[in-house]
């Protein structure tokens, strides 16, 4: 897998904050994609658009109940189909597998589509640590692939990259002259990748849907570059999540129409390639092989909780991330894995262990925009509460996010809110505080003690001079209605 | 696990069985279909061929709107239709696409519908080479593929357009390369008014009837094309024409 950087959330977000092109690139998420979904969903009704979400939702709770059963139906339809189906528990062993392909086949070149999986796996690594090239395809994946960085978003990897930026690295690392023209720079793309296709033994391709009654694998994509990754070498590999199964193909219509939609605001991609296998006898052209790899990776811990197992309904369309106020202001690297944003938060601490990534399921304000934006109706933000609350809870120390502080001044609070003379006790020590520090306003900061983290990035209102019951006290309490 | 022998050299893995025990132990649910039968999944070959009637009843009673509807759908997604009223016309349409474009190459499958516009000839008087791309005696397979590549045209017919989305659907087909609609810069796509459905769910209505009736078999690929290739990795700006063709052209017969 590759490295692990969710313990740095905190800085990270702090240096994002702080950068003003990646603020330039997020402010773009919100007007570009979610502008276009809103665009998309007001085109075909909100009600339309309730109700196909509701009927995708029961598809992905009735599949994921059903799991097992779906798995096993896919697996005899691609081996129907002259397939070969491979399961991995973890990384290394879906690694293993498709080192094994390539170097049973004697592959030397790769092209691979865009993968979210194959982030997760490190697989490019695993590849090239045989000697093996591997060539991303995917604009955006060759770009970040070129720098050495992971994808930002789920959908547009290289969001956080100016077009400056790529066209230097364009320069450094192909040798063409700088040109921040971007058209100019996917032909530079077109035709150093259009090489790589037509050396390549292996192509190797996520899966946006895997249809069980038929054996099929379905990829969503604009360039061209999956249909061909999946057209043009010997041999194909495709590799998918196992909660990517949908059970009949007529239900890849209702995810054709969500998906694009909540993405990008398309109707639909330029491209939906559907395969079922490797080439037939009669077919003029295609793979002589097809394998799929099937990958578990912690995902059955999310479908173990009942709690947590919508999770796994994800399709991966970004529109979470789109419209979180907190993705919007951090971007996608200081979440540390392969998945940002609010999907992210719950994904990833169960991917890679929650005391891994404590920070993760508090990078929220819990607004719920990401619920009423998920096209599968994902109850993002009872998740992450959950979370917080199974941190908050837990007896090993390691685990619970809450420091010590944190627990005392809650059980304090506690007290204070049922003892009315604790609670005015506490109202005047915060005046003093405010007299001391807060400069005439409310407290902006407080160099040191305690309170100095909760308030480096927040300020507190000011309080008024005298509370409710004071004033209670003072002024009114004699009044009776009769006085007028 | 292939149990052919086609899985040398590949590390196992978990088996189908253990991982599938996994999974259920997950769920904490026993073996066995779903306690509720799958709406989608349960309709058997009797009931798909009924809805297949009623779907080109349906499409039959609206053809003209459908065209319309597939015409103007297909202009937004990025194509520029041509509609011809018969062969000739369409040989006229493809002629001056090709003319227009500075083209000196030209690969075209060999599907039915060019019985219908034999624009080969019409091609080949204008000074432009056509290409036939099929498997035959004289050719094999990486001629054939230098052909393509070489190409600046891409000509096929298309087995269903979705007036939904204004989408061109390709099957395999003897006579009908993977790479045709995809390599070259230019595709031109020759639609027949009976190769039009109105919508996703016809197509896989359709589909998976086909696959009932051949015993199980889809066929290696499905590919739904809507406009030209596309990208807007960089700053979210839209580029036409990344991996596959800039230019697509949708010729409407009828």
């Amino acid at each position: 897998m590759p490295e692990v950087e969710t313990r740095q959330f905190i800085p990270a977000s702090r240096v994002s904050i702080r950068d003003p092109q990646l603020r330039r690139a997020l402010r773009r998420v919100g007007s570009g994609f979610d502008g276009a979904r809103r665009e998309a969903i007001a085109e075909v009704t909100p009600e339309a658009w309730e109700e196909w979400r509701e009927q995708a939702r029961q598809v992905k709770e009735h599949t994921l109940s059903n799991l097992d059963y779906y798995l096993e139906l896919l697996h005899d339809n691609v081996v129907k189909n002259g397939g070969q189906v491979h399961f991995a528990r973890d990384a290394a062993q879906a690694n293993a597998i498709v080192a094994g392909i390539a170097t049973s086949r004697g592959v030397k070149v790769v092209t691979k589509g865009k993968s979210m999986v194959s982030e997760e796996l490190d697989l490019n690594r695993a590849l090239e640590g045989l000697g093996v090239e591997v060539y991303e395809t995917d604009l955006g994946e060759y770009i970040i692939q070129l720098a050495g960085e992971t994808p930002s978003h789920l959908v547009a990897p290289a969001l956080h990259k100016t077009k400056e930026q790529v066209a230097e690295l364009l320069a450094d690392k192909l040798g063409v002259p700088y040109n921040d023209d971007i058209e100019e720079m996917a032909r530079v793309a077109r035709t150093t990748l259009r090489e790589k296709f037509l050396q390549a033994d292996l192509g190797i391709s996520g899966a946006n849907f895997l249809v069980a009654e038929t054996g099929t694998l379905a990829i969503i994509t604009n360039e061209g570059n999956g249909r061909l990754c999946t057209s043009a070498p010997r041999v194909h590999v495709g590799i998918a999540g196992m909660e990517k199964v949908i059970p009949s193909l007529q239900d890849l219509a209702l995810f054709l129409r969500l998906l694009p939609r909540s993405a990008t605001g398309q109707r639909l991609t330029s491209y939906v390639s559907m395969t079922s296998g490797p080439r037939r006898e009669t077919d003029e052209d295609g793979p002589e092989e097809f394998h799929l790899v099937i990958v578990d990776n912690g995902r059955s811990r999310l479908l173990a909780d009942p709690k947590l197992r919508e999770a796994l309904h994800c399709i991966r369309c970004g529109a979470c991330l789109n419209i979180c106020p907190v993705y919007q202001k951090v971007g996608g690297h200081a979440y540390g894995w392969v998945y940002p944003g609010p999907i992210g938060a719950i994904v990833t601490p169960n991917l890679v262990g929650l005391k891994q990534a404590k920070d993760l399921p508090f990078a929220s304000s819990l607004c719920g925009a990401c619920r009423d934006a998920c096209p599968v109706k994902i109850n993002i933000p009872r998740m992450l509460l959950h979370l917080r609350g199974q941190l908050a809870e837990s007896q090993d120390s390691e685990v619970r996010a809450a420091p010590v502080q944190e627990r005392i001044a809650a059980r304090g609070m506690a007290k204070a809110l049922s003892h009315p003379g604790w609670l005015a006790a506490g109202g005047r020590a915060l005046r003093g505080m405010q007299r001391v520090f807060g400069n005439g306003g409310g407290l902006g900061s407080i160099p040191l003690g305690p309170m100095a983290g909760w308030l480096r990035s927040r300020d507190l209102p000011p309080a008024p001079p005298r509370t409710f019951a004071e004033t209670w006290e003072r002024e009114l309490a004699d009044r009776r209605p009769e006085d007028g | 696990m292939g149990s052919d022998g086609q899985g040398v050299g590949i590390p196992a893995g978990v088996a189908k069985e253990d991982f599938l025990a996994g999974v259920r132990t997950a769920l904490g649910r026993e073996a066995g279909p779903p306690q509720d039968a799958y709406p989608r999944l349960g309709d058997g070959q009797a009931e798909l061929e009924e809805r297949e009637r009623e779907l080109y009843h349906r499409v039959a009673a609206n053809r003209d709107g459908l065209l319309e509807g597939l015409a103007s759908t297909a202009e937004l997604r990025g194509w520029k239709v041509h509609r011809a009223r018969d062969g000739e016309e369409a040989i006229g349409r493809v002629t001056a696409i090709v003319a227009a474009g500075q083209v000196k190459r030209v690969v075209r499958s060999t599907q039915e519908v060019f019985q219908q516009a034999p624009f080969h000839q019409a091609l080949t008087d204008a000074g432009v080479q056509v290409v036939a791309v099929a498997r035959n005696e004289s050719q094999d397979r990486e001629t054939l593929r230098r052909d393509i590549i070489a190409a600046d045209v891409g000509i096929t017919g298309a087995d269903y357009a979705v007036a939904e989305t204004g989408s061109v659907v390709v099957m395999p087909r003897a006579g009908l390369s993977r790479l045709v609609s995809l390599v070259p810069p230019m595709h031109i796509a020759l639609v027949r008014p009976e190769d039009v459905v109105e919508s996703l769910d016809d197509v896989f209505l359709l589909r998976r009837l086909e696959f009932h009736r051949k015993g199980g078999d889809m066929g290696s690929y499905l590919n739904f094309i809507t406009g030209p290739s596309r990208t807007a990795d960089i700053e979210q700006t839209l580029v036409v024409g990344v991996h596959g063709p800039r230019e697509v052209h949708l010729v409407l017969l009828g």
